[in-house]
C-alpha cells in the first residue's frame, strides 16, 4: 500500500519529465538541440507563479474546468498498476469507473471552452467531444478482450505481477493487435499527431490546444498537468502490455517499467516528427480502425481459449 | 393497501378542488398544489414500506357480477409507485409557480385537474391485478395524458402532437389488448394468477404483442414517433412527469408480462437487448440533431428507455442461461436506472421549463449565457446533464455500472449470449459518448457563452418552488451517486418479485458493489476538493483581472460568431447518416461581395421519414377501399350488429 502510494506521487511528479521525451524526439528529428528535460518544469512553475485574466464572458464553470479535469487524471493514476505493483485503489469494475472518470474530466473541459464564447473553442469543443465516442468503444472492446482471457474486471488483475505474461502467454498473437489498438486510443485521447497537433499555431487546426487558449496562470498550469499524468496514465499500460517481464529482482521491475514508458514516449515522438497529421473528416476512420483490431482480437481470442 | 387507497383519494382530492375554484386562482393553485404533493407523500410512504417489508397486499372489488376490480401492490409495483410518487411529488410543488400565470385560471385548474388523473391513473396501473382493471387504469391514463398534451390547443403543432399521440396509444392498446386476449383464451379468467399454463409458442407471441404495445408507450424505437412530438407540448411539469415516470409505466408493463409468463425464453432477451441499443443509440443522435431544447429531452427519453432495455434484456439472457449473477445485476441495473432516470429527466425537464417560462423560446440557438443570471437553475441542470451522461459521483452511473457489471458476466457466456453482451456493452459505451457530447452541447449552447438573442439577455430565474423541486431533485441525484446502496437495496427487493425462481438474493455482494461506487466517489470528490484548494493556493495575493475573450485576432467578436449547436452536432449525427439523414438548404454564394444569406439544417428521424410511406399509406389505401361499408344509414348499421351477433353465436 505503501509502496503504490509512493509509486502515484512519483508518476505525477515525473509525468511532466516523460512528455519532455517527445520534445527531444522531436528536435533532434529536426537537427536541433531541443529544449532541456526538464522544460516541462520550468513551464509549470512560470505558469504557478503568474497571475490570471479571465474572460468577460465566463462563469464559475470556466473556473472548475481546470481543476476538475486534473483531478481526474489524477484518480486515473490511483487505480493504475505501475512497475507490476499493486494500485492504491482496486476493485471488480474499476477499470469502468476509470474510463468514466475521465469522460468527467471530459465533460468539463468541453464545458470550460463552451464558456468562453469563443467560435475557435466551440469548435475544438465539437471535436474532443466526438473523436473520444470512438476510443471509448474501442477501449470496452479492449475490456471485453481482457474479461474473456481473465475473467476479472479491474487493472491490477491485467497489469500487477505476473498478470500479463499469462495474456501472453494465451493469446500473444492477438495481444499485438491489443497493442496497436491501445497506441490508437493512446494519441487520439491525448491529442497527439496524427489526430490533432500540440504544436500547431492555427487555431481552426486545434483539438485540446484551442479548448484551452482562454486560460492562464495557475488554471493553465493544472490544465498541462492534468493533459500529463493523462498521457502517463496510457504510456503505463502500454508499457506494462509491451514488457511484461517479471523477473524477481527488487527494483529490475521499476526497471522494466520505466523502460517500457521511454520506449512509448520514443515511439510517439518518432511519430510526430515522421508522419503529418490526418484531415479531419479522416480521423474518425483512424480512431474506428482501433476498434476493428480489438475486435478481431477478440474474435481471434474466442477460438485459441475454447 | 388502505394507505395507498387514501393517497390517491387526496391526489383526486386535489384535482377536484382545482376545478371546482378554478375562479380562485390562487386558493385554487394552492389546494391542488397541498392536497396532489400530501398524496404523493402518503403514497411514497406506503409504497417504500411495502418494498422494505417485501409483503404482497391485495384487494378487490365486485360490481354487478361482471365488473371485477383488482388491485395488488407486490415489490414490484410498490418499487414503480415510490419513483411515480416522488417524481410526481416535485412536479406538483413546482407546478404552483410554473402555473401562476393568472391569464387563464381555468385553464390551469383544468391542467391541475388531468395531472391529479394522470398521477391517480399510473398508480392504478401499476396496482391492477386483473386486465379489466389494467385495461381500464391504462386507458384513462392515456386519455389524461392526451388532455395535458393538447393543454396549448391553439397552437397547430401541439394539435398535431395530440392527435399522433391518440392514434400511437390507440394503436399501442389494441396491441395489449391482443395480448390479453391471447390470455383469455388460455386461462378463461380475467385474473392473472393463471398465465403460465399457456403454450410456448402462445407465450412466445403474447411477449411480442406486449412489447410491442408497452414499447410504444415506453418509446422504444420505431415506435417512439409520438414521443419528441407530445412531451414537448405539455407544459413542463407535465413534461417531466411524462418523459420521467409516464413511459416506465410500458417498462413495468414488460416486466410484469415476463414474470407473468414464466418462460425463460433467451430469445426474449435477445430481442429486449436489441430493441435496447437501437433505442439507446438512435435516441440520443436523434436528441443531438434538434434544436428545440424539449424535443431533445424526449429524445434523450428514448435513449435512456434504451439504456433499461439493454440492462433487461441482459437479465432475461441471465436467466435463460442459468446465470443468476448477470440476471440481477441486469434487472437490478434497469431498475436502478428507472429510478435515476425518472430523478435527472424529470429535473431536466423542469430547469427547462424554468428556461422556456423566462425567455419564452425552446429554441436553443437563440438563448446563452443563462448561467449567469440564472445559478440555481443553471446549476441544477448540470448536475442534471452529468447524471445524465452516467459521470460518477452522480446517480446515472450508479445504474450505469451495475448494467456494465451484468454485461461483463455474459461475456463468459457463448455464441448468442456471448455476441449479445458484446453488443450491449458497445452499445451502452457508444451512449454514454454520445450523450456527453449531447449535453455539453445544451450546456454550452443554452447556459453558457454570450447571449445569442435578445430573448436570452438579462433573464432571471424566479417562482420559489420551482427552485425548491429542482435542488430536491439535484440533491437526490448527488446522494444517490455517492451513497447508492439503500436505494440499490430496494430496486434489488423489486428484482426479487420477478418470480425468477431464486429463492433469496444476498445483500452481501451487491452491498460490495455500490461500496465501490462509494468509495469512488469519496476518491474523486477528495481529489477534486484538493485540486480546488491547491488551485486557491496558488491564487492568493494573484493579480486577477477580466478581459474579453481571445478572438484568435479578431478585434471585433460578436455574440452571433458563436459555435451553433448545429455545428457543434454536425460531425457527429453525420456519422449515423443513414439513420438520421441531415437535409441542409442554403442558396450558393453568389458575387465577390454576396448579400446576406441563408443557411437551415434539420435532422431527421428516419421512423418518422418511414412511417408516411410505410404504414400511413397503405393502411389509408385499405381503408379507402373500405368506405362503403360505412355510409351514414342507420338500418344498415343496425343490420350488421344483427349480423355480428348472429356470426358470434355460431362461434361461441
Amino acid at each position: 500500500m505503501f509502496e503504490s502510494i509512493v509509486l502515484w506521487l512519483a508518476a505525477v511528479l515525473t509525468a511532466p519529465f516523460f512528455s519532455a521525451v517527445i520534445l527531444k524526439v522531436k528536435a533532434f528529428f529536426g537537427g536541433k538541440k531541443g529544449p532541456p528535460l526538464l522544460i516541462n518544469y520550468y513551464t509549470l512553475i512560470k505558469l504557478f507563479k503568474k497571475g490570471s485574466v479571465y474572460s468577460v464572458s465566463t462563469t464559475a464553470v470556466f473556473k472548475m474546468g481546470p481543476v476538475i479535469s486534473c483531478a481526474t487524471a489524477l484518480a486515473a493514476l490511483l487505480f493504475l498498476p505501475m512497475a507490476g505493483q499493486m494500485p492504491v485503489i482496486s476493485f471488480n469494475g474499476d477499470v469502468i469507473l476509470v474510463l468514466y472518470l475521465l469522460g468527467l474530466g471530459r465533460f468539463f473541459t468541453i464545458a470550460a471552452a463552451m464558456d468562453t464564447a469563443s467560435p475557435f473553442e466551440g469548435m475544438g469543443a465539437a471535436r474532443e467531444a466526438f473523436f473520444p465516442i470512438i476510443c471509448e468503444a474501442a477501449m470496452f472492446m479492449i475490456l471485453i478482450f481482457f474479461y474473456r482471457l481473465t475473467g476479472e474486471l479491474s487493472f491490477a488483475a491485467y497489469f500487477s505481477g505476473t498478470g500479463t505474461l499469462g495474456l501472453w502467454q494465451i493469446a500473444g498473437p492477438s495481444l499485438l493487435f491489443i497493442v496497436i489498438a491501445f497506441f490508437i486510443i493512446l494519441v487520439t485521447e491525448t491529442s497527439r499527431v496524427p489526430v490533432d497537433d500540440p504544436a500547431t499555431h492555427l487555431e481552426l487546426t486545434m483539438i485540446h490546444e484551442v479548448m484551452v487558449l482562454d486560460h492562464s496562470g495557475p488554471d493553465f498550469a493544472l490544465i498541462e498537468l492534468g493533459s500529463f499524468c493523462k498521457l502517463f496514465f496510457y504510456a503505463a499500460i502500454l508499457s506494462g502490455l509491451i514488457l511484461p517481464f517479471e523477473t524477481g529482482i527488487p527494483g529490475a521491475g521499476l526497471l522494466v517499467f520505466i523502460a517500457g514508458l521511454v520506449i512509448v514516449y520514443l515511439v510517439v515522438g518518432i511519430i510526430e516528427s515522421t508522419i503529418a497529421r490526418y484531415r479531419m473528416d479522416k480521423v474518425p476512420q483512424f480512431v474506428l480502425t482501433s476498434f476493428a483490431l480489438a475486435f478481431f482480437a477478440t474474435i481471434i481470442t474466442l477460438e485459441l481459449i475454447q | 393497501m388502505s394507505h395507498f387507497f387514501a393517497a390517491i383519494s387526496l391526489i383526486l382530492a386535489g384535482g377536484l378542488l382545482s376545478l371546482v375554484f378554478a375562479r380562485h386562482h390562487l386558493f385554487s393553485r394552492a389546494g391542488a398544489t397541498l392536497l396532489i404533493s400530501a398524496g404523493c407523500a402518503w403514497g411514497l410512504g406506503a409504497a417504500v414500506t411495502t418494498l422494505m417489508g417485501s409483503v404482497t397486499h391485495s384487494v378487490s372489488f365486485q360490481y354487478l357480477n361482471l365488473f371485477f376490480l383488482a388491485f395488488e401492490m407486490d415489490a414490484l409495483s410498490a418499487f414503480f409507485l415510490a419513483v411515480i410518487f416522488l417524481v410526481c411529488l416535485m412536479a406538483a410543488v413546482y407546478s404552483f409557480h410554473y402555473t401562476q400565470d393568472a391569464a387563464a385560471p381555468v385553464k390551469t385548474a383544468v391542467t391541475a385537474f388531468f395531472f391529479s388523473i394522470l398521477v391517480v391513473s399510473m398508480a392504478l396501473v401499476l396496482t391492477a391485478a386483473n386486465i379489466i382493471t389494467f385495461m381500464l387504469s391504462w386507458e384513462i391514463m392515456s386519455l389524461s395524458s392526451f388532455f395535458l398534451v393538447i393543454h396549448d390547443y391553439r397552437k397547430k403543432e401541439n394539435r398535431y402532437a395530440g392527435y399522433l399521440y391518440f392514434v400511437f396509444s390507440h394503436v399501442g392498446a389494441m396491441f395489449i389488448f391482443a395480448g390479453f386476449g391471447i390470455f383469455y383464451k388460455y386461462t378463461g379468467s380475467f385474473g392473472f394468477t393463471d398465465v403460465h399454463i399457456l403454450t410456448q409458442g402462445a407465450k412466445i407471441l403474447a411477449f411480442v404483442l406486449f412489447f410491442i404495445g408497452f414499447g410504444s408507450k415506453a418509446g422504444v424505437f420505431p415506435f417512439h414517433v409520438w414521443l419528441p412530438h407530445a412531451h414537448p407540448a405539455a407544459p413542463s411539469h407535465i413534461s417531466a412527469v411524462m418523459s420521467g415516470v409516464m413511459i416506465k409505466t410500458g417498462i413495468y408493463g414488460i416486466l410484469r408480462i415476463y414474470s407473468l409468463l414464466e418462460l425463460p425464453a433467451p430469445a426474449f432477451g435477445y430481442l429486449v437487448v436489441a430493441a435496447g441499443v437501437v433505442s439507446g443509440i438512435l435516441g440520443v443522435v436523434y436528441a443531438l440533431g434538434q434544436t428545440d431544447i424539449k424535443r431533445l429531452l424526449a429524445y434523450s427519453s428514448v435513449e435512456n428507455i434504451g439504456i433499461i432495455l439493454i440492462g433487461m434484456g441482459l437479465g432475461m439472457v441471465g436467466v435463460a442461461s442459468r446465470n443468476p449473477v448477470m440476471a440481477v445485476l441486469g434487472f437490478s441495473g434497469a431498475l436502478f436506472h428507472v429510478l435515476n432516470h425518472a430523478l435527472f429527466k424529470s429535473l431536466l425537464f423542469m430547469g427547462a421549463g424554468m428556461v422556456v417560462h423566462q425567455t419564452g423560446t425552446r429554441s436553443m440557438d437563440a438563448l446563452g449565457g443563462l448561467l449567469k443570471s440564472m445559478k440555481i437553475t443553471g446549476f441544477a441542470f448540470i448536475i442534471g446533464s452529468l447524471a445524465i451522461c452516467g459521470l460518477p459521483p452522480f446517480n446515472g452511473f450508479a445504474g450505469e455500472f451495475v448494467v456494465y457489471l451484468g454485461g461483463f458476466q455474459g461475456i463468459a457466456l457463448d455464441k448468442i449470449p456471448f455476441a449479445v453482451s458484446v453488443a450491449a456493452i458497445i452499445g451502452l459505451a457508444v451512449i454514454g459518448g454520445l450523450a456527453l457530447a449531447c449535453f455539453t452541447r445544451v450546456l454550452g449552447i443554452v447556459f453558457q457563452g454570450e447571449p445569442r438573442t435578445e430573448a436570452a439577455r438579462n433573464r432571471t430565474e424566479s417562482g420559489t418552488t420551482m427552485l425548491w423541486a429542482m435542488g430536491g431533485l439535484g440533491g437526490a441525484c448527488v446522494i444517490i451517486g455517492v451513497f447508492p446502496g439503500w436505494f440499490f437495496n430496494l430496486s434489488l427487493s423489486a428484482v426479487s418479485a420477478l418470480n425468477l425462481g431464486y429463492a433469496r438474493i444476498p445483500q452481501a455482494p451487491f452491498a460490495q458493489i455500490t461500496g465501490h461506487i462509494t468509495l469512488g466517489a469519496f476518491v474523486i470528490v477528495l481529489l477534486v476538493l484538493g485540486m480546488a484548494g491547491v488551485r486557491s493556493w496558488f491564487y492568493r495575493a494573484k493579480p486577477i483581472s477580466r478581459s474579453g475573450t481571445w478572438g484568435c485576432g479578431f478585434t471585433r467578436p460578436t455574440s452571433r460568431m458563436q459555435y451553433t449547436g448545429a455545428s457543434y452536432a454536425f460531425e457527429m449525427v453525420r456519422f449515423f447518416r443513414p439513420a438520421a439523414p441531415i437535409e441542409e438548404q442554403h442558396p450558393p454564394v453568389a458575387g465577390r461581395f454576396p448579400a446576406s444569406t441563408r443557411y437551415e439544417s434539420r435532422v431527421h428521424d428516419i421512423a418518422e421519414r418511414c412511417m408516411a410511406p410505410g404504414v400511413i399509406r397503405p393502411v389509408q389505401f385499405l381503408f379507402d377501399r373500405l368506405r362503403w361499408i360505412q355510409h351514414g344509414d342507420i338500418h344498415l348499421y343496425i343490420g350488421y350488429i344483427l349480423l355480428a351477433i348472429v356470426l358470434l353465436l355460431f362461434f361461441i
